[in-house]
């Protein structure tokens, strides 16, 4: 990646935002970089905010934000790179998709034959093809957010918000949205996706921003913060032919806090330190000659992230 | 942490010089009112002086001794031309523009467009550009052709006046006029939550003020300064060699038509933020 800010796409610097008297968001500082992160909250707790601070909507109260090192407000030059795709139903009702697409890639700059090719090669990626020449105000809700994924898209940008990008959509849109975010993720362009439906987000990503009354919480992959979490240990799930016998051999392991044996006859382990558990476990299985058949982590979803962090 | 491989182009510039984003917009917004048969029905309908008045031009002979100026190739017969125009100048501002902001603050489109690199300024002069286009499309384009018209088909007027000099002056007075009554329009439009009443509140601007001031005119006749629009055309008359409004100089219209358009720049720089926030 040769784009001069070390794969960096956006960095907040302890960002503040106030209305009136009120905070939204309170000395936020998050890093950006390729991928998809997933940018969480509870209704109201900033993340909308944070989110259009980001995309260089609203300008912060304190703290800077940079986008590929350059200040969004300050030279929209720089929205070029950027890709935005709002949650509310922003769009042009008496235009058909393409020349909504149309009118959108002309405002970035671009003419001519440029705009057709872009304009098709957009309507093919949600596949809007077939609808591209019926007005807006026709479109269902799924459509709706499609064609406003397609204008965040056409013109190639490096940097992508999608603000609730599957709000109204049906199954079958559902997971080509799903499909194509992973695809420009692992292009190499930072994708941020804004959602309260962690499953959502679990599906495009692990890796993620949770905000809560303004404040970010944490910022990384789940299984990395659920490592954090010393006050909730992790809980590991083992199966194998002897559970007596690895019940006993973890229980006397210092990174274990608890062994039980389930309804499953599966060994349910206690760590703080899953990471550091993890590593340990294959050395531990082949110097004692234990066998563990297949295992798995019970907590480490990001519902149970999110529930630790917030309070369920 | 995983190996990306950019698959994908950055923007670039295509061609010699982009598109400027306030044309994309005005582009936009002229040909979509083009493609509606009721609006190029209402253009035409605006067309029906200047076609009376190309007539009259043309048998002049007779049409003199009707005593009237219709046939007038002068610039006073210009502009009063340009009075002729005023209500469907009314009509064709309101129905483009009443809604070039308020429809974009109605569905948060202004979000969509300030996420590109689209300054206010850009934003406000694409708005602007269209409702210019049509105020010109009924003002300035027919008096061009009015003019080119006199000088064919006439030998009262010299060339000079009726291929350089009048259209000049109809495009200064034109160019002045349509900027500043965009700039109050998208002002009110800004304000405005629905297109409808914002298509109201500039009708009782420009109709209402020219009632109140027929009215109060009465009484003393430099309360005549309240009609919005008279303004424009006494701050212009000048242009055309004629004195319009008594006890109301053209200067003090000139300040009145810069004081409403500052006013409505300030209203517009205040009212157009990418994100609506409450």
């Amino acid at each position: 990646m040769s784009d001069g800010t070390g794969g960096i796409f956006m960095h907040a610097q302890r960002v503040s935002k106030w209305f009136g008297e009120v905070i939204a968001v309170n000395d936020c500082t998050l890093t950006i970089g390729p991928g998809v992160t997933g940018l969480l909250g509870l209704n109201g707790a900033g993340k909308t905010t944070l989110f259009k601070l980001m995309a260089g909507l609203i300008t912060p109260s304190q703290g800077e934000i940079l986008v590929s090192g350059q200040h969004l407000r300050r030279d929209v030059g720089v929205f070029r790179r950027v890709g935005f795709c709002p949650e509310s139903d922003a769009l042009f009702d008496w235009l058909t998709g393409r020349e909504f697409l149309s009118l959108m890639l002309r405002l970035m700059g671009y003419d001519g034959p440029e705009v057709a090719r872009r304009c098709e090669r957009s309507l093919e990626l949600v596949r809007m093809s077939d609808a591209a020449t019926k007005r807006i105000g026709a479109y269902s809700k799924g459509m709706r957010q499609k064609i406003k994924m397609a204008q965040a898209l056409a013109h190639d940008p490096d940097i992508i918000f999608l603000d609730e990008p599957l709000n109204g959509m049906d199954p079958v849109s559902r997971h080509e949205i799903i499909d194509l975010v992973g695809r420009l993720g692992a292009e190499g362009r930072a994708v941020v996706v804004s959602s309260h439906i962690l499953p959502e987000i679990e599906t495009m990503t692990r890796s993620i921003a949770l905000i809560h009354r303004g404040k970010l919480l944490a910022e990384g992959d789940i299984t990395e913060i659920r490592d954090t979490i010393h006050d909730q240990p992790t809980i590991v799930a083992l199966t194998g032919p002897d559970p007596r016998g690895l019940a006993s051999f973890l229980a006397g392991r210092e990174l274990v806090k608890g062994v039980e044996i389930d309804d499953l006859d599966r060994v349910v382990a206690r760590t703080d330190h899953a990471i550091d558990f993890y590593r340990a476990l294959p050395g531990w299985l082949l110097q004692n000659g234990l066998q563990v058949d297949e295992f798995e982590t019970l907590d480490d979803s990001l519902q149970a992230v999110f529930d630790y962090l917030v309070g369920s | 942490m995983p190996v990306y491989e950019r698959g994908y182009r950055r923007w670039e510039r295509s061609g010699n010089r982009p598109t400027p984003a306030w044309w994309a917009m005005a582009r936009r917004g002229i040909t979509s009112h083009l493609k509606k048969r009721g609006f190029l029905l209402l253009l035409a309908a605006a067309w029906v002086p200047a076609v009376v008045k190309g007539g009259f031009i043309y048998f002049s002979d007779v049409t003199r001794l009707l005593g009237t100026s219709w046939s007038d190739v002068t610039p006073a017969g210009f502009l009063e031309f340009l009075v002729w125009q005023s209500p469907f100048v009314l009509i064709v501002t309101a129905v483009v523009g009443s809604g070039l902001i308020t429809r974009d603050r109605e569905e948060n489109g202004l979000a969509l467009y300030f996420s590109r690199p689209l300054t206010l300024r850009d934003y406000i002069a694409g708005k602007a550009a269209i409702i210019i286009f049509f105020h010109w499309a009924v003002t300035l384009f027919p008096l061009v052709v009015l003019s080119l018209f006199g000088y064919a088909v006439t030998h009262e007027a010299t060339g000079s006046d009726l291929l350089v000099w009048i259209p000049l002056r109809g495009l200064l007075f034109c160019s002045l006029s349509a900027i500043s009554m965009a700039l109050v329009l998208l002002a009110l439009s800004a304000m405005g939550r629905r297109t409808v009443f914002v298509a109201l509140w500039w009708i009782l601007l420009v109709a209402g003020s020219e009632t109140i001031a027929e009215i109060m005119g009465q009484f003393r006749p430099w309360l005549k300064i309240v009609d919005f629009a008279e303004q424009y055309l006494n701050a212009g008359a000048p242009l055309f060699g004629v004195a319009r409004l008594d006890g109301v100089s053209p200067l003090s219209s000139l300040a009145l038509v810069i004081g409403y358009t500052l006013l409505a720049v300030l209203i517009l720089r205040r009212r157009i933020r990418p994100v609506e926030v409450a």
